[in-house]
């Protein structure tokens, strides 16, 4: 075998190499024994690459490795826990593994495969599909898949990684956001504390450091990219804040009622009597957002008008003005 | 699935849960296991035979001993792409979720859920459990606000389930209200709208309908005959409908959803154009007030002016 294929072995097999020596070792293996014992590295070590580039090359494997979830484990001096010239580094078995008393009945697995495929093309189901795969490789007995339904859930705005990995990570981010009627972005420095799909959109629910209180953004309004900043947050602020910010959402709506009228077998009566309830004269809906509620109400055209309140009634006016001159029509 | 480009990093996780796979299964083909994984097969038998040389360290100054390695059966996969471990020296177990992961399924069980009769309680409850357990970090809180279900969506969720007919009003834009009765195939539910996908007893045909057209809904007790037939593709053409050229400013794109994925799109100087097939001129009228000036119809000019009818039908309201 020519020597640059012996020594040059693929990245990936150096990577998983690496996970199988750090889990069968308790005590831990030193970074020097595992550049010249784990094959990927010990090559490399055998044929006088630099201890400098080694030990790079291993940092960044724990942190690829550490991506993909395993938990290396480092175990310092005892004396000295940030001298790291000894640690010790290992894979516990139990965190790495699925734990074994983990079981999931056909019926559950049935479900799980419904959920994994609601993501259409996002990145989201990449993620769902392995995550499914490794629940499925514990070898359960399939029961009848659950057909006939095929929920999916889009996931258009290119905001929603960067904020899902700050929630994970507990850092404060910056973005700037549009409001509707401001003439520019502002930027807005925030906790990332919850994602939540409502109505069709997605929002982020954050403490806002500008003005010190919880805020819910609008995911299309943030209008650039999401800054990671090196400021962390305590994750305990995270728990409970998707059913705090779910909950901000529904108050908001009982709060903000439109009173509309409807042509009676329209397609706008049919959609919005799901969220009505009866008035006097006409239909009260709840709505969160006035600017996203009059976008959906101009839609519909002649099919409803709106009686109060004023400004959501001259929004939707605004908006079917726009619409006749932009085709040609005189307003 | 299709195949998609691997990193190194991709294919390590590959590798990881691909032990525990191949060992649950005893000994499956090549091309199931890529189709698992949705690699292509020869992505498949690469990371397979690159296993062979995984293994535990070696003694300090001995290389690794032939059982100290993973190992396949070689004459198998040669002779008939079968694979089969002989030997393993770890990783037999699944690894735990990522929170990524764990995040992607927890969310996706909540818009299961939305559906009447999918799972009850004590079954989602006990998964949300399992999957948090499973989890290798605590996943980012991803909700999945529930929606409001009518009674046209039960009970079409319910025909599904009991494997009957369906009958119904349907009212199509500007056309006369029918009287459909339908095997229901298939329910597709996207961005809060559903939509039914069945065989039409009038049409004699597949047909798709919006539910938000529908009413008078209920069960018959017709049991299903054309339940087998497959489902149109999703927004699959018919053949008979119209071109249409719309303009907008390039950063409204995402809000124009659906629309613009099955479009062709041209951007110059931030100004959008997208050539698209409609069903009928009267189809883009709604998208357009939605918009409210932003999207412009450029042709046919048929979709134009019901648009701009369309908005000075709203506009006399408030006269």
């Amino acid at each position: 075998m020519p020597a640059n294929t012996s020594v040059k072995s693929a990245p990936e097999e150096r990577l998983v190499n690496l996970v199988v020596a750090l889990m069968a070792t308790e005590q831990g293996l030193t970074k020097d024994t595992i550049l010249t014992s784990v094959a990927g590295y010990r090559e490399q070590s055998e044929s006088g690459a630099s201890k400098d580039a080694l030990e790079k090359m291993f940092e960044r494997d724990k942190e690829s490795l550490r991506g993909l979830g395993v938990p290396i484990e480092t175990i310092g001096d005892r004396a000295d826990p940030d001298d790291l010239r000894e640690a010790r580094y290992r894979v516990p078995t139990a965190e790495y593994e699925l734990p074994e008393d983990i079981e999931f009945t056909p019926a559950e697995i049935a479900l799980l495969n419904l959920a994994g495929g609601v993501w259409s093309e996002s990145s989201m189901s990449t993620e769902a599909r392995s995550g499914l795969r490794k629940i499925r490789a514990l070898g359960i007995a399939v029961e009848d898949p659950i057909i006939g339904y095929s929920p999916r859930i889009s996931l258009r705005d290119p905001a929603f990684p960067a904020l899902q990995q700050a929630i994970e990570q507990s850092r404060v981010v910056t973005f700037p956001y549009l409001k509707p009627g401001e003439a520019a972005p502002r930027l807005r420095r925030v906790r990332p504390l919850a994602l939540v799909e409502y109505e069709a959109r997605w929002h982020v629910f954050a403490y806002d450091l500008n003005v010190d209180a919880d805020r819910t953004f609008l995911l299309q309004r943030i209008v650039g990219d999401v800054q990671s900043t090196r400021e962390s947050f305590d994750p305990a602020l995270r728990e409970g804040a998707g059913e705090r910010a779910l909950a901000g959402l529904e108050a908001l709506a009982e709060r903000q009622l439109a009173l509309l009228e409807v042509n009676p077998g329209s397609e706008a009566a049919l959609r919005l009597s799901r969220r009505a309830r009866p008035a006097a004269q006409g239909i009260r809906v709840p709505y969160v957002d006035a600017q996203i509620f009059a976008d959906e109400l101009a839609s519909y055209g002649p099919e409803v008008r709106v009686v109060e309140p004023s400004d959501l009634r001259a929004e939707v006016i605004a908006r079917l003005r726009a619409t006749l001159e932009a085709h040609g029509g005189v307003a | 699935m299709s195949a998609r480009p691997l990193i190194a990093t991709d294919r390590a996780a590959i590798m990881l849960q691909l032990v525990p796979y191949l060992i649950g299964k005893g000994e499956v083909s090549v091309q199931a296991a890529a189709d698992e994984f949705d690699v292509t097969p020869d992505q498949m038998r690469g990371m397979v035979e690159k296993l062979t040389v995984i293994g535990l360290p070696g003694e300090r100054g001995y290389w690794q001993m032939a059982n100290d390695l993973f190992d396949i059966d070689w004459d198998l996969l040669d002779e008939q792409g079968l694979i089969v471990i002989t030997n393993s020296v770890g990783l037999e177990r699944s690894p735990k979720l990522t929170a990524r992961e764990a995040a992607a399924l927890l969310a996706g069980l909540q818009v299961a859920r939305r559906i009447p009769g999918v799972g009850d309680t004590d079954l989602f409850t006990g998964l949300l459990a399992k999957l948090a357990r499973g989890a290798a970090s605590a996943p980012a809180e991803v909700i999945v606000a529930p929606e409001p279900v009518d009674a046209v969506r039960a009970t079409v969720a319910a025909a599904v389930r009991e494997g009957v007919a369906v009958s119904f009003t349907y009212k199509a834009p500007d056309a006369a209200p029918t009287t459909r009765t339908v095997d229901p195939v298939k329910i597709q539910i996207a961005s809060g709208q559903w939509y039914l996908q069945g065989w039409c007893h009038m049409r004699e045909a597949m047909r798709t309908f919006h539910l938000d057209r529908v009413s008078d809904v209920r069960l018959t007790d017709i049991p299903v005959t054309h339940g087998e037939e497959p489902a149109p593709g999703w927004f699959q053409s018919t053949g008979d409908e119209i071109v249409a050229r719309v303009r907008y400013p390039a950063p409204v794109a995402p809000l124009l959803g659906e629309y613009v994925d099955r479009a062709e799109v041209e951007t110059t100087g931030g100004v959008s154009i997208a050539t698209m097939r409609i069903a009928d001129e009267l189809s883009l009228r709604r998208l357009a007030a939605r918009r409210g000036g932003a999207l412009e119809i450029v042709e046919p000019q048929g979709a134009r002016r019901a648009a701009a009818e369309w908005a000075e039908a709203g506009l006399a309201q408030y006269r």
